[in-house]
């Protein structure tokens, strides 16, 4: 049974403007065509957008081999190539890690200040920098960039890392699997082949064939919102600053947002009337008449690209079905409110990433991948909901929903108390996982929450970052110590590190004796901080930059802790 | 959630809350209710107390 009429493909329609250079990559004639049986692949990912791309670049650093199939030749999707724009911190940790952070700085725009608006007056700002949790890590709040930046730069890291083969104008066509593995029909250029896999990674997108082809049953929300979007250039007098309109006056009191991305580019997002028709809201000559009523008659721009849509909110029940990982908008789709899509696509991808490999490896047993779907489903039913709560403020149905909109735009004018009901998208976060198997929660702890990317000092003085010492672990967990530690202490922990993968640094400050093991210096107390442990205490921090457990003392906790880490069954019993 | 009167002093409290009302228009009473809900809302701040309140107002239907 072969399924080729399923496309690949997000369907953007109506696009005009001049639209972006898009990078082609070229077709190689993959080897297996011709020989008669089916080749091994131990890991395919089918899709080549971020998140399947961010899978394919971490597995190719921990040396780990795969094939990723892609049925276009190009990053973004042809003519239709502006999708996300806005990066999260933690995204930004993790394109550190994988080589790719110093090419998105220098393209991107770092942005911390948002202003909201309703009619003429402010109701709303805020700034990143100022609030807590941003401060810590060594990459900013957020980076503005469009979306295919970040492909062709992890493109690019791929194929300089090796290990993973990049197999473009590769289209799936069919797919079983049993329990001796995947077995997938690929359609190319030059004839078709098929591939036997153990693990398949879905990373297709919102259209997912496979998703439909297995029956994979999901909840889904469709909304009557519908948006436009212009990317232009302007050529006189550009805004100054990232604004939203809850109500704009210059759009029959409609939402607005405005964000300034690579190149220049502003990116200006217009609510449309529920009724509005795609085609007609999309053509350049109303665009452009839509640009003049927010930015003045006088004001040039070149556009680049358009593009009308519409959104709905989708979510498996599971994120694994057999030998297929669901990741990115294939496992859930939500409103672009809070860049809440590419940003959890790339957390998926970096949590599945270490896990494969520590059980490809042979440094992990395989019921640790059962705990990809305990922290991503967490992760992927939270953000349906944060971001459902956002189309409902920002598409209120008539009525009562209204008025109570109407309510709070008009008391939060007045009163700092309404402000934090204006939801025009809550921004995105490292997803903390609260129940997970690969966690050891205890009173007080912050096991599954994120660990920022922090500075401190190696043992010879020189500036590092959790980053490097990750880089350093090499696909293993990092056990942090906090303070001194007993000859007893010592001896356990090299034990540990003998039998188990992993990697023991104590942390000590700044005129602290170190012990024997390797060491670093914490002298701003920040490594501590970000792992929220005590002083005298461990964490246990995963490749993912994720805190397994943390602990007060090198006893069984810590052994359990590791267990759970490495998905051993019965640790947890 | 309190259930049992809490009140300074409850007629006044009535009389205010009719006075305020009115002269306005239906479409102005919703609007004036929601906004002081809200206000309301806010004094209490505690999430279950909240909860509490609205799971009673669903139940006096």
């Amino acid at each position: 049974m072969t399924y080729k009429e399923v496309a690949h493909t997000n369907g953007y329609e109506f696009t005009q403007g001049g639209g972006y250079e898009l990078p082609t990559y070229p077709f190689v004639p993959p080897p297996e065509i011709g020989s008669g049986a089916p080749a091994r692949h131990p890991i395919v990912i089918v899709g080549g957008g971020i998140t399947g791309l961010t899978l394919a670049c971490s597995l190719a650093r921990l040396g780990v081999p795969a094939i990723l199939i892609d049925e276009d030749d190009t990053v973004g999707v042809k003519g239709a190539s502006s999708r996300g724009i806005c990066y999260t911190q933690k995204s930004l940790e993790i394109f550190e890690r994988l080589g790719i952070y110093e090419h998105i700085a220098a393209k991107g725009v770092q942005w911390s200040v948002g202003r909201t608006y309703a009619g003429h007056d402010e109701v709303y700002s805020f700034d990143l920098r100022q609030q807590g949790g941003y401060r810590l890590s060594q990459q900013p709040p957020f980076i503005n960039i469009q979306q295919f930046y970040i492909e062709a730069f992890l493109v690019d890291r791929i194929n300089a890392l090796g290990h993973v083969q990049l197999r473009w104008r590769n289209r799936l066509t069919a797919f079983e699997q049993d329990e001796h593995g995947a077995l997938l029909s690929i359609e190319t250029p030059a004839g078709a082949y098929q591939v036997r896999a153990e693990h398949v990674i879905d990373a297709t997108g919102s259209a997912s064939p496979l998703r439909k082809w297995l029956q994979v049953p999901f909840d889904s929300k469709r909304g009557d919102d519908r948006w436009c979007i212009a990317d232009v250039r302007f050529t006189t007098r550009p805004p100054q600053e990232r604004h939203t309109w809850i109500e704009a006056p210059f759009n029959e009191n409609r939402a607005v947002w405005q964000h300034l991305m690579g190149d220049d580019v502003w990116r200006i997002d217009y609510q449309m009337a529920p009724n509005a028709d795609p085609a007609y809201v999309s053509r350049e000559d109303v665009v452009r008449e839509r640009l003049a009523r927010q930015f003045g008659p006088e004001v040039e721009v070149e556009i680049v690209w358009v593009g009308p849509y519409a959104y709905r909110s989708e979510c498996v029940h599971a994120m694994r079905h057999g030998r297929v990982f669901f990741m990115g908008d294939s496992a859930k789709v939500v409103s672009p409110f809070g860049a809440r899509g590419g940003n959890t696509g790339v957390a998926d991808a970096d949590n599945l990433a270490w896990k494969l490999a520590a059980v490809m490896r042979g440094r992990a047993a395989p019921a640790l991948l059962e705990s990809y779907g305990d922290e991503r489903l967490e992760a992927a039913r939270e953000n349906v909901r944060v971001t459902n709560r956002t189309a409902r403020f920002l598409r209120p149905a008539d009525g009562i929903e209204r008025t109570y909109r109407n309510a709070a735009i008009a008391l939060a004018k007045r009163h700092a108390f309404a402000r934090p009901l204006i939801n025009t998208g809550r921004m995105a976060v490292a997803n903390p996982y609260t129940r997970s198997r690969a966690c050891l929660y205890g009173e007080g702890s912050a096991a599954g929450q994120s660990v920022q990317n922090v500075a401190f000092a190696w043992a010879d003085g020189r500036e590092g970052r959790l980053n490097q010492l990750l880089d350093w672990a090499a696909g293993d967990l990092l056990l942090l110590c906090f303070g001194p530690l007993s000859r007893a202490d010592r001896k356990r922990l090299a034990g540990l590190s003998a039998t188990a993968p992993l990697r023991v640094v104590q942390v000590v400050g700044a005129d602290d004796a170190a012990q024997c093991l390797e060491h670093v210096r914490d002298l701003k107390g920040a490594l501590r901080d970000a792992c929220q442990a005590a002083a005298g205490g461990w964490a246990l921090v995963r490749p993912d930059a994720y805190l397994a457990a943390h602990g007060r003392a090198v006893n069984a906790d810590l052994v359990q802790a590791i267990g759970l880490a490495l998905g051993l069954t019965g640790v947890n019993a | 959630m309190i259930t049992t009167p809490n009140w300074q002093d409850a007629d006044t409290f009535y009389e205010q809350l009719l006075d305020a009302q009115a002269d306005l228009s239906p479409e102005q009473i919703q609007a004036f209710s929601a906004r002081l809900i809200l206000l309301l809302a806010n004094q209490m701040g505690d999430a279950r107390v909240l909860a509490d309140c609205i799971a009673a107002a669903r139940e006096a239907l």
